[in-house]
C-alpha cells in the first residue's frame, strides 16, 4: 500500500545543498512558506562532505551547520529528506505540483531518537561513502555525525535481516515493513538547486579508469583532509603510507572534450591549491606539485591564495597530462608534455589526485519539461540581468545547478532566486485569507523529520 | 562523595558557535574523555574578567581550557581583546604562584573531535602533575625565566 | 535627558524562583551510563530546586504535557531539562514553555547525553551529570523573562549607485511592494555598462540591455529616482536610516555640463546615449539638500577601470597603445563602410592584447603607482572581454592579425570556454609570459610598417623569444573600487585589503556589512561579470526586503543591558565596545538627579560580551548570559569540593 500525503505550500525547493537550504531561508524570510525536498538522508549536499573551504579555510562543517540548523528550525520550513523527485510540472489549476517519493528508510522517523543504538549493534560493514569508502560504516546507520535530520537509514542493499537492530531500539522505530510514501507538493514557485557531481573516474582510460589504487578523486581527499575524516591524517589507499609526493592533475574531467566536458568546472583550480595547503600542513616534507592548463584564481582573495600556495613551496607545473599508470611500489607515473624544457616527460608521485570536474546532478528529461542546456546544466533564459529565470515560468534555478559554481557564488545565486522567486509570489496575488489556514496543515506528516532538526 | 581517582576539576569555557558543537561530536563519535571536564557555553570567552579565572581556581577548579573559534570568531575584535585578557590573567597567576599552564587558550572547531580529547588528555596529565591550584611549588622563576 | 526611577525595596521584591529540573533516560542512551533516579534524587536537594522528575523521553508529547502541568499548578517557574545536546531540544523545550504561557527563556539545557552519557561510564559519568544538572538549575534559579528586541522599520529602501546592480536591487525591492530611492552622481542610469558594445560571450548589445532594465525602472511607480545626486549625510540604525542628500553636487554638475555640451539637444527621458548611459532628464540647476527616511541600504558603488601609470607597457608615451574600454568604445564607432579597422587614419593589421594590466600584481615584481597600493586581485572579467574583443576585431576584419599575450585564460563562467575556443579558431595567436617578464613595448623606428613592437618570452614555446610588430596596443586593463571615501568615512563601512567593501562572511553572509541594514551588491564588494553582479544585486535585495517586509525585526534578545542602578559611569565598557555605536555613555536623570550612566543602543550590540569583563562593578551583563550565572554555575561544579 502506497500512502499519500499533500502539501500547500508557496514554494518547493529541490535539493538541500547550500544553495537550496540558503534559498528556503531567504524565501521563508518573506514569511513564504517553503518545503525542501533533499534526495539524501540529510541535507547539507556536497559542502558538509567537505574539509576546509577556500579562500578562508574555515571549517566547512562550521559554515554548513547553522545554514542547515536554521533551516531546520525555521517555522516556514519543511524538510523532507530520502525524497525522489518523480515529477515536477504545472498541474490543469496553474500552480506547480511535485510529486515526490519519499523512499523507506525502514525507521520511523517521528520514533527515531538518533541515539544509534541499532548502528552499534549492527553486524555488517560497508564502506562509507561519506569517508571516501576509506572508512566502514553500519548497514543500518545515520550518515554522518552532523547529519540533519538525526534519523538511521537502512541500507537494504546490504542488510541481512537479523532483526539486532529492532530489538535494541528503545523506541521500536524500526520497521522492516516501511513502504514508499508519495507526497504532492503543490506550489506556486519552484527553484532547482540540484546542484552537481564529479566527472566519474571509470570515464578516462588515460587516467587509470579507476582502477589504480592510488590515483583518487578531490572529494576523497576531502575526506583524508577532514578532521574527522577517515584516518585522521593523510595515507594513501594502497598500503596506508604518508605520501611523500603528491600531485593534482588538473582539468580531470573539465575542458576535455573527450568526456564530454569542454567547459571549464570553475573550482577545481582552488580546491587543489586549497588541498595542497592543507596537504604542505599535514605533511610538511611531502612535495606537492599542481600539474595545470591555466590557473584560474578569479574570485575575491582567490589570487592572493594562489600567490600564498607558491610563496609555500608548492610546485605548479603547466602541462596537459596525457596519462597516469601504476609503478613500483604503489608509485604513480605522470606522463606529461613540459612547456618549460619541452619534450615528453615521466615522473613518479606516491599519490596522485584528480581535479574531476562538475557535471549535472540532475536532469530533468522524463520528470520535468524545464530546458537544460547544452552542457547539461538547467538552461538559463536571462543569463545577464536574472541568471536564475528557466524556461519555465514560477521555476527558478540556482548553485551548481545552473553551472558549476564556487561557494560564494552559489550562496549569491541563491539569494537572487529567492529573490525572483518572491516577486514572482508576490505578483500571483495569493489570496490572503488563505495563510493561516494554509500555514497549519503545511508540516509533511510525519513531522518529526522536521522537528528534529 | 569525593572521586580520588580524579586529579581535579577542568573547567571548558566553549563558544556556542565552534567549540561546543565540537564537544557535541565528540559524544557523537562516542569518543572517551575523563569526566572530571566541564563544558561551559559561552556567546564569546571575551565576557570574563581576569577576577572570574582567579576567583575559579580559588574555588578549586584545577584548569581551564578557553575553546575559542579562533579566527573565525563571529565577533569582530572579540577574540584579540580575549588573547590580551589572558596575557593579564597569566601576569595574575604568576604573581599568584599558580602554574599558568593551568589555563589554556585554544580554538576548536565544530569537527575537531580529536583535538577537543586531545587538549582535555593533555590537560589531565598536567593536573596530575602538578596537583590542586595553590600547592604547586613555586613556579615564579621558573616562568619569568621562560 | 532619559528619567528613571529605582526603588531598591521594589527590586528585592522579586518574585520566588522555584526550578523543576526534568532529566531524560532517553530510552537507556542516558540511563544506561547514568544513574537517573540518584541523579534525579540529588537534583532535588539542589539549592532552589522544587521539583526533579525523570522520563523515559523527555521530548515526547507525555514528557513535554509533564512540564506544562507542573507550571501551570504553579510548582515551578523555571525548568531545567537534562537530556540531549542543546543544538537539539533547546528549541523543543522553550516552545514547552511558551505554550504553558511562560516566557521561553526561563529555560535552562543539561547536556548529559552528548558530553555525559556517550563519553563517560559508570560512578563519574553519574557524579558529572549531577554537577552539570545543579549548575543548569543554579543557572536557572538566575533566569529572567527576555523578549526580542522588537524594531519598527521603514518600509522603505535606498539603493546607491544606478549600474546595472543599483538598477536591478531597486526593481526587485520594488517588486516586493517596497518604494526605492535610486540615488545616482551622475545624470545617467546604467553605469560602466553604458561603455560597453557587445558583451561577451552572449554577443548581447550593451545598449538594448540597459534600454530594457531602465525603462522597467523609470516605469515603476514605486522608484524614485534622483540623479545628479550624493549621499552628504547619514545617521540611524537598521530600519531607521536618515540619508541627507544632494542635488547637484560638484559630480553632478560635471556630468551635466556633458549633458549639455552634447551634440543633440537634451535627449527625452529613457533614451540611451552610448558612452553615457539612459538619460532621466537634465540636471537642475541650483543645488538643492533633501533628507530621506529609510530602513535599509544598498550599496551598488561599482568599479572604476584601472587607469595605466605612465609609461605602463608603453601607455601615456605610444598613442598606439590604449585601454581596453577606450578600444571598444573606437571599435564600436566604426561604421563598417573599410575592410580595414582604421585608428586614427592609420589601418590596424596587427593588434595585440596585453592580458592583467592592473591586476594580479605581486609583491616585489610590480610597481604600485605612488601612494596607491597594488591590485594583488584578478579582475575576473578582462579575460572574457578581451576575447570576446580579439573575436569580433578577427570576424569584422579577417585581415587584422590579433595576438594575445597572457598569463593564464580565466574563461572559467558559462559560455566562457567557448569564447576561448572560438579565439583559437579565429586564429588568434597566444603567448604566455610570466609575470615577472612582461612583454616590452617598444617603438618600431620612423620608416617599419607597424610603429610599435612587443618582445615577449613565450613559455608557451619552451620561453622563446618572441618579436611581434603592432598597430595597436590594447591594454586589457582591471577593475578598481569606485572612489567613495565620503560613504566610507560617513558610513563606516569596512574596507579589505583589496580596497574593495567587505562584507561579513563570504559564504554565511555574503552580501551584508557588520552595520545590520547594510547591504552590498555588485562590483563596489570585487570584480563581477554582469550576471555576476545583477545575482548580487538581487541577493541583497532579497535580504533587504526580508528585513523591511513585516515592517518590524525582530532581533536576538542576547545584547548587553545596564543595571543603572549598580553603574558608576566609568565608561570603561564603552572603550573596551568592539561595536560603533552599541554603547554610549549618556545622561540620565536617577530620582530626579543628573548621573553619567552607560547607555545600550541594541540594534547595534551583537552581544559578544565584551563590556561585561572590564566593569568594576558587573553593572552590565549579556542578557541571558550573565556573569552572575556563570559565577554560580562554577559554584555548582565546584560544590562537591567543599563538601
Amino acid at each position: 500500500m502506497r500512502l499519500e500525503a499533500k502539501i500547500e505550500v508557496d514554494a518547493v525547493v529541490i535539493g538541500g545543498g547550500i544553495a537550496g537550504l540558503q534559498t528556503a531561508l531567504d524565501l521563508a524570510e518573506q514569511d513564504y512558506l517553503v518545503v525542501v525536498v533533499e534526495k539524501d538522508a540529510s541535507v547539507g549536499g556536497k559542502m558538509i562532505r567537505l574539509s576546509k573551504v577556500f579562500p578562508t579555510l574555515d571549517c566547512a562543517s562550521c559554515i554548513t551547520t547553522p545554514k542547515m540548523a536554521a533551516a531546520a528550525h525555521h517555522e516556514n520550513i519543511s524538510i523532507l529528506t530520502y525524497g525522489d523527485l518523480k515529477s515536477l510540472d504545472r498541474s490543469s489549476d496553474g500552480r506547480l505540483e511535485a510529486v515526490v517519493e519519499k523512499k523507506p528508510r525502514f525507521v520511523d522517523e517521528a520514533k527515531c531518537i538518533g541515539c544509534r543504538q541499532c548502528e552499534y549493534d549492527c553486524p555488517i560493514l560497508v564502506a562509507d561513502e561519506n569517508q571516501g569508502g576509506f572508512s566502514a560504516r553500519k548497514a543500518i546507520h545515520i550518515p554522518f555525525s552532523n547529519a540533519i535530520p538525526q534519523v538511521a537509514t537502512l541500507d537494504v542493499d546490504h542488510c541481512i535481516l537479523c532483526g539486532r537492530c529492532e530489538k535494541v531500539c528503545p523506541t521500536q522505530a524500526v520497521d522492516y515493513f516501511q513502504q514508499p510514501q508519495t507526497i504532492r507538493i503543490h506550489a506556486a514557485a519552484a527553484v532547482i538547486a540540484t546542484g552537481f557531481q564529479m566527472t566519474s573516474l571509470h570515464d578516462k582510460p588515460q587516467y587509470g579508469s579507476g582502477e589504480i589504487t592510488n590515483v583518487i578523486d578531490a572529494l576523497q581527499m576531502e575526506r583524508l583532509l577532514a578532521p574527522h575524516g577517515p584516518y585522521n591524517r593523510v595515507l594513501r589507499p594502497s598500503d596506508g603510507m604518508e605520501p611523500d609526493s603528491i600531485a593534482f592533475v588538473q582539468c580531470a574531467g573539465s575542458r576535455d572534450r573527450s568526456m564530454g566536458v569542454p567547459y571549464c568546472s570553475r573550482v577545481c583550480c582552488m580546491y587543489a591549491i586549497k588541498q595542497a595547503m592543507l596537504l604542505s600542513g599535514a605533511l610538511p616534507l611531502a612535495d606537492i606539485t599542481i600539474y595545470y592548463m591555466d590557473i584560474r584564481a578569479f574570485g575575491k582573495n582567490y589570487e592572493q591564495f594562489f600567490q600564498n600556495a607558491q610563496a609555500m613551496g608548492i610546485q605548479f607545473v603547466k602541462a596537459k597530462v596525457a596519462s597516469l599508470a601504476a609503478a613500483e611500489n604503489g608509485a604513480v607515473e605522470v606522463c606529461y608534455e613540459d612547456q618549460v624544457n619541452g619534450g615528453v616527460t615521466r615522473t613518479s608521485h606516491d599519490l596522485v589526485v584528480l581535479s574531476l570536474g562538475k557535471i549535472a546532478a540532475w536532469n530533468p528529461f522524463g520528470t520535468c519539461p524545464v530546458e537544460v542546456a547544452e552542457d547539461g546544466f538547467i538552461r538559463s533564459v536571462s543569463p545577464r540581468l536574472a541568471a536564475t529565470l528557466t524556461s519555465m515560468e514560477g521555476v527558478f534555478a540556482a548553485g551548481a545547478a545552473a553551472g558549476p559554481k564556487d561557494i560564494v557564488d552559489a550562496i549569491a545565486e541563491a539569494g537572487a532566486a529567492a529573490m525572483k522567486a518572491a516577486s514572482y509570489l508576490s505578483a500571483c496575488h495569493r489570496p490572503k485569507q488563505a495563510r493561516s489556514g494554509v500555514s497549519i496543515n503545511v508540516k509533511p506528516q510525519p513531522s518529526r523529520a522536521v522537528a528534529m532538526g | 562523595m569525593k572521586d580520588t581517582t580524579i586529579p581535579g576539576k577542568i573547567l571548558v569555557l566553549a563558544t556556542e558557535s565552534c567549540a561546543y558543537p565540537g564537544a557535541d561530536a565528540v559524544g557523537q563519535a562516542h569518543l572517551s574523555y575523563p569526566a572530571n571536564t566541564y563544558v561551559l557555553r559561552v556567546p564569546s570567552p571575551v565576557l570574563f574578567p581576569e577576577k572570574f579565572y582567579l576567583d575559579c581556581f580559588d574555588k578549586g577548579i584545577s584548569a581551564i581550557i578557553i575553546m575559542s573559534c579562533g579566527v573565525e570568531c563571529p565577533y569582530e575584535g572579540a577574540y584579540d581583546a580575549l588573547a590580551q585578557r589572558i596575557d593579564r590573567v597569566y601576569q595574575l597567576m604568576r604573581q599568584r604562584g599558580l602554574d599558568v599552564r593551568r589555563l589554556r587558550l585554544t580554538a576548536i572547531c565544530t569537527v575537531c573531535t580529536r583535538a577537543f580529547v586531545k587538549e582535555v588528555n593533555a590537560m589531565n596529565e598536567l593536573i596530575k602533575e602538578l596537583g590542586p591550584p595553590g600547592t604547586e611549588i613555586e613556579l615564579q622563576d621558573v616562568a619569568q625565566s621562560a | 535627558m532619559r528619567e528613571v526611577q529605582i526603588d531598591s525595596a521594589q527590586q528585592a521584591q522579586a518574585e520566588e524562583k522555584r526550578v523543576g529540573v526534568y532529566i531524560c533516560h532517553c530510552g537507556g542512551n542516558i540511563s544506561d551510563h547514568v544513574d537517573v533516579e540518584a541523579l534525579c534524587a540529588r537534583a532535588g536537594q539542589a539549592p532552589g530546586v522544587a521539583v526533579a522528575r525523570t522520563h523515559m523521553f523527555m521530548c515526547s508529547d507525555p514528557g513535554q504535557e509533564m512540564i506544562i502541568k507542573d507550571l501551570q499548578e504553579g510548582k515551578v517557574n523555571r525548568v531545567v531539562v537534562a537530556s540531549c545536546a542543546p543544538s537539539l531540544h533547546e528549541s523543543t523545550f522553550r516552545g514547552t514553555l511558551q505554550r504553558a504561557g511562560f516566557n521561553p527563556y526561563l529555560y535552562e539545557h543539561a547536556n548529559i547525553r552528548e558530553q555525559v552519557s556517550w563519553v563517560h561510564h559508570g560512578r563519574p559519568a553519574t557524579e558529572k551529570a549531577t554537577a552539570l544538572v545543579a549548575a543548569a538549575a543554579a543557572k536557572a534559579a538566575r533566569l529572567e523573562p527576555l523578549e526580542p528586541i522588537r524594531m519598527d522599520v521603514i518600509r522603505h529602501a535606498t539603493v546607491i549607485g544606478a549600474g546595472v546592480a543599483g538598477l536591478q536591487a531597486a526593481l526587485d525591492l520594488a517588486s516586493r511592494g517596497i518604494p526605492v530611492a535610486l540615488i545616482e552622481k551622475s545624470p545617467f542610469l546604467g553605469g560602466h555598462v553604458a561603455k560597453l558594445d557587445n558583451i561577451a560571450p552572449s554577443n548581447e548589445k550593451a545598449s538594448e540591455l540597459l534600454t530594457r532594465l531602465t525603462r522597467q525602472v523609470l516605469d515603476q511607480p514605486a522608484i524614485t529616482v534622483h540623479t545628479c545626486t550624493r549621499v552628504v549625510g547619514f545617521a540611524g540604525c537598521v530600519g531607521n536610516f536618515t540619508l541627507r542628500i544632494k542635488v547637484d553636487g560638484e559630480q553632478g554638475q560635471d556630468e551635466g555640463k556633458k549633458l549639455h555640451s552634447m551634440p543633440t539637444k537634451t535627449p527625452r527621458r529613457g533614451v540611451f546615449l552610448p558612452q553615457y548611459g539612459v538619460v532621466t532628464g537634465s540636471c537642475p540647476e541650483n543645488p538643492a539638500e533633501d533628507s530621506i527616511e529609510t530602513g535599509a541600504v544598498i550599496l551598488a558603488t561599482g568599479f572604476k577601470p584601472y587607469q595605466p601609470m605612465f609609461g605602463e607597457y608603453g601607455y601615456g608615451r605610444h598613442p598606439q597603445v590604449v585601454t581596453l574600454p577606450e578600444a571598444i568604445q573606437a571599435l564600436a564607432g566604426e561604421n563598417g563602410s573599410h575592410p580595414v579597422w582604421h585608428w586614427h587614419g592609420r589601418p590596424i593589421r596587427n593588434l595585440a592584447i596585453i592580458h592583467c594590466v592592473g591586476s594580479r600584481q605581486i609583491p616585489g615584481v610590480h610597481e604600485a603607482a605612488e601612494g596607491a597600493a597594488l591590485n594583488e586581485y584578478c579582475s575576473r572579467t578582462c579575460c572574457s572581454a578581451s576575447l570576446g574583443f580579439a573575436n569580433q576585431v578577427r570576424e569584422n576584419y579577417p585581415v587584422t592579425r590579433v595576438f594575445e599575450f597572457y598569463r593564464d585564460i580565466r574563461t572559467y563562467g558559462r559560455g566562457q570556454e567557448e569564447l576561448y575556443q572560438r579565439a583559437s579558431k579565429n586564429r588568434v595567436l597566444f603567448f604566455r609570459f610570466e609575470a615577472q617578464e612582461p612583454p616590452r613595448i617598444e617603438s618600431n623606428g620612423t620608416g617599419s610598417e607597424s610603429p610599435l613592437q612587443i618582445t615577449v618570452k613565450d613559455t608557451l614555446t619552451f620561453g622563446e623569444e618572441v618579436q611581434v610588430a603592432a598597430d595597436l596596443v590594447v591594454l586589457a586593463v582591471g577593475m578598481k573600487p569606485n572612489g567613495i571615501d565620503d560613504l566610507v568615512e560617513m558610513m563606516k563601512l569596512p574596507v579589505g585589503s583589496d580596497g574593495f567593501l567587505l562584507e561579513v562572511h563570504p559564504k554565511l553572509r555574503p552580501v551584508e556589512l557588520p552595520n545590520s541594514g547594510l547591504l552590498l551588491a555588485g562590483t563596489c564588494q570585487a570584480p563581477m561579470d554582469i550576471g555576476e553582479a545583477t545575482n548580487a544585486a538581487s541577493a541583497a535585495a532579497v535580504k533587504a526586503s526580508g528585513l523591511l517586509a513585516r515592517g518590524f525585526v525582530e532581533l536576538d534578545p542576547f545584547v548587553a543591558e545596564v543595571n543603572l542602578e549598580q553603574c558608576t559611569g566609568t565608561g570603561a565598557c564603552v572603550v573596551a565596545c568592539p561595536r560603533d555605536g552599541a554603547l554610549q555613555l549618556a545622561e540620565v536623570a536617577v530620582n530626579g538627579k543628573p548621573f553619567k550612566k552607560a547607555q545600550v543602543s541594541p540594534a547595534f550590540c551583537l552581544g559578544c560580551g565584551a563590556c561585561v569583563a572590564v566593569c568594576p562593578t558587573n553593572a552590565i551583563n549579556i542578557k541571558g548570559w550573565t556573569l552572575k550565572q556563570y559565577e554560580a554555575m562554577v559554584d555548582a561544579i565546584v560544590a562537591d569540593l567543599a563538601a
